[in-house]
């Protein structure tokens, strides 16, 4: 197809900068941040997230595992600036860790469910005769909601951050799937997939060349929101004892650890939460802010 | 109508099939010998084989799904490992409470999540339209969990106006049960106000905006009737489906919710079953769920019928 596709048509806009106007005055961050200031400040929250967890080594932490009985069950203070849990391990430290599991778990899945689906919806949708039978799979698969599936699969497994990853990644696959399906039936039938066809052009290299490119930005708005769901999903998990392994802290297991204590502690449980809440959230406003963006017909009703 | 009815209902079928298929599977790949944890410690291999036997579980993987499948058909989900107690028993057992809390929810979200997507759509771009949307997105991004324990923390430890955690059934009386269930309902809501309240205020703006909504405007019909009656009615089929498709949030919401506040219903009788490794009360849990959401989406693909006469198969 060719290249320079401006909107109305938000699904040909192939990524973000071509669907810019030429930069004003302003320049062109500026522009941006201005038409889109979702993308903005959920980018500018989960570049936090992303610091905090590549350096909490340095951010003023200790061992996040270290047990000190001694010094169990402090409040906050400038010493422990979160306070430390039942065990005595310092709560700032294991938060500042945390953020690893969660963003991990969050992108992880968010990319291995966007491969897979896309390749299970691009055979649905361009393989006819494949179509039936794996849609029959995928409806059955999403007739089991999904973090039930997903803690069915936790419970045939041991728990680590590999398989929590596998098994949240499961339930998602059908969702995607069924979006890239749908997208494939209707971009078949554009004229320059027929033109294609009509030149002679081998299948793989149609669905290479010409819809698999006009999938991706759809795609890259529902990886965002599931990359946020795969997130919460881990902290329940982690929070039901079905999840990451405990010698892991991760912003569920922090919680899980707080639950018996929360009436009386309940700080234990609240900065962990209070940490994957803003990080979701972060996660949700880019993916608000990039549908907005690339698909503008779609920014107007939601 | 009839014909459609049936036809619907016969296409779950084949979703079921691979629901009971996967489930099945799930205990079939599961870890760990039924029949050595029944031999106990002290079996010989011989002991273990015969075991196998009596049991069936030496039969091919086909044989043992039909079988089990017929007894599912039959109303027996197998027996729990760590109570010895009938799955079927278990979930008798805990089925009050989370129905209760599951329909509470559902009225208390739609009764708030339709006329805050109605008044969004209506004063769209207002201030109160952003403060609507401003919420649905938290309710998105705020875990069900801290929701829980944030609402549990101001209304049930500070202000003491509600139980902290636990059940009390309807046979105590009406008043206790709903308060006991407030909390958890609004917790378990969050995320369900949010998908209904954007999914009314997307379908409202479209409505809206159609032809018939301004004639009845400019024959002098009232603000409220033109919202309430003439545009709601026609927004009604994505609205519902959304509905329908959130029952799945609210399962898997349940199953937190009830760990939080301390309610046993089949939610904690999961995590308890999880902690364990009991497959044959996940597998029931699992089954049982998933034919509820199932037959759920299938009265809402009936319902289009009701709320948009021109449907017709």
């Amino acid at each position: 197809m060719s290249s320079a596709v401006v909107p109305p048509d938000a699904v040909a806009a192939p990524a973000l900068p071509d669907v810019l106007p030429p930069p004003r005055r302003r320049g062109r961050v500026g522009t941006f941040a201005y038409r889109h200031p979702t993308i903005l400040a959920g980018g500018a929250l989960l570049a936090v997230m992303l610091l905090i967890a590549v350096f909490a080594p340095v951010l003023h932490t200790v061992d996040p595992t270290a047990l000190a009985p001694a010094r169990r069950l402090r409040a906050p203070s400038g010493e422990y600036w979160f306070g430390t849990d039942m065990l005595g391990r310092d709560i700032y430290s294991r938060v500042m860790y945390g953020a690893r599991v969660s963003l991990l778990v969050g992108f992880a899945v968010a990319l291995l469910s966007s491969a897979i689906g896309m390749l299970i919806g691009l055979v649905s949708g361009y393989v006819r005769w494949t179509d039936a039978v794996i849609m029959r799979v995928m409806d059955g698969l999403m007739a089991i909601p999904g973090i039930l599936l997903a803690i069915a699969l936790m419970a045939l497994t041991r728990g680590s951050v590999q398989n929590v990853i596998i098994a949240i990644t499961v339930p998602q696959v059908p969702q995607v799937s069924r979006l890239v399906r749908g997208l494939v039936l209707s971009l078949r039938e554009q004229p320059y997939v027929e033109a294609a066809v009509a030149a002679g052009t081998p299948g793989w290299k149609i669905i290479l060349r010409h819809i698999l490119p006009n999938t991706l930005a759809p795609l890259m708005v529902q990886a965002t929101y599931i990359c946020g769901s795969a997130m919460i999903i881990e902290a329940i998990l982690s929070f039901i004892g079905a999840g990451t392994p405990p010698i892991i802290p991760s912003w569920g297991n922090i919680m899980a650890e707080g639950r018996a204590l929360w009436q009386v502690k309940p700080y234990i449980v609240f900065f962990p939460a209070a940490f994957l809440s803003v990080t979701v959230l972060a996660v949700n406003l880019l993916g608000d802010g990039l549908r907005d963006a690339l698909d503008p017909r779609a920014a107007r009703r939601l | 109508m009839l014909a459609y009815i049936v036809r619907r209902v016969l296409a779950t079928i084949p979703v079921m099939a691979v629901v009971a298929m996967f489930v099945f599977s799930l205990l079939y790949i599961a870890p760990g010998d039924p029949a050595a944890i029944i031999a106990g410690d002290q079996a010989t291999p011989a002991d273990i084989v015969r075991i196998h036997a009596q049991l069936g579980l030496d039969r091919p993987f086909l044989v043992r799904f039909a079988d089990w499948f017929w007894h599912v058909l039959n109303g027996d989900l197998g027996t729990s490992i760590f109570t010895n107690l009938p799955v079927t028993h278990l979930i008798a057992q805990r089925v009050e409470p989370t129905v209760s809390l599951m329909l509470l929810t559902m009225v208390l979200s739609i009764v708030i999540a339709v006329p805050m997507g109605v008044l969004a759509a209506w004063k769209q771009g207002s201030w109160i339209d952003r403060l609507i949307m401003v919420n649905a997105v938290i309710g998105f991004s705020v875990p069900v969990f801290v929701i829980g324990y944030v609402l549990a923390y101001i209304f049930a430890l500070q202000l003491d106006w509600l139980p902290v955690q636990g059940f009390t059934s309807i046979s105590h009386g009406f008043w206790p049960f709903l308060k006991s269930l407030i909390l958890p309902a609004v917790t378990l809501g969050g995320i369900y106000i949010a998908l209904i309240a954007r999914i009314t205020r997307a379908t409202m703006l479209e409505v809206l905006s159609q032809d018939y909504v301004r004639t009845a405007k400019s024959k002098g019909v009232g603000q409220y009737a033109v919202l309430f009656l003439h545009a709601l009615k026609n927004a009604a089929v994505p609205i519902v489906t959304v509905i329908g498709l959130g029952v799945a949030l609210l399962i898997g919401g349940a199953v937190v919710t009830e760990t939080v506040f301390a309610i046993p219903g089949l939610g904690r009788l999961t995590v308890d079953a999880i902690l364990r490794r009991d497959y044959p009360v996940i597998q029931g849990v699992v089954l049982l769920f998933s034919f509820a959401y199932v037959l759920v989406n299938l009265l809402v693909d009936l319902s289009y019928t009701f709320f948009d006469p021109r449907i017709r198969y």
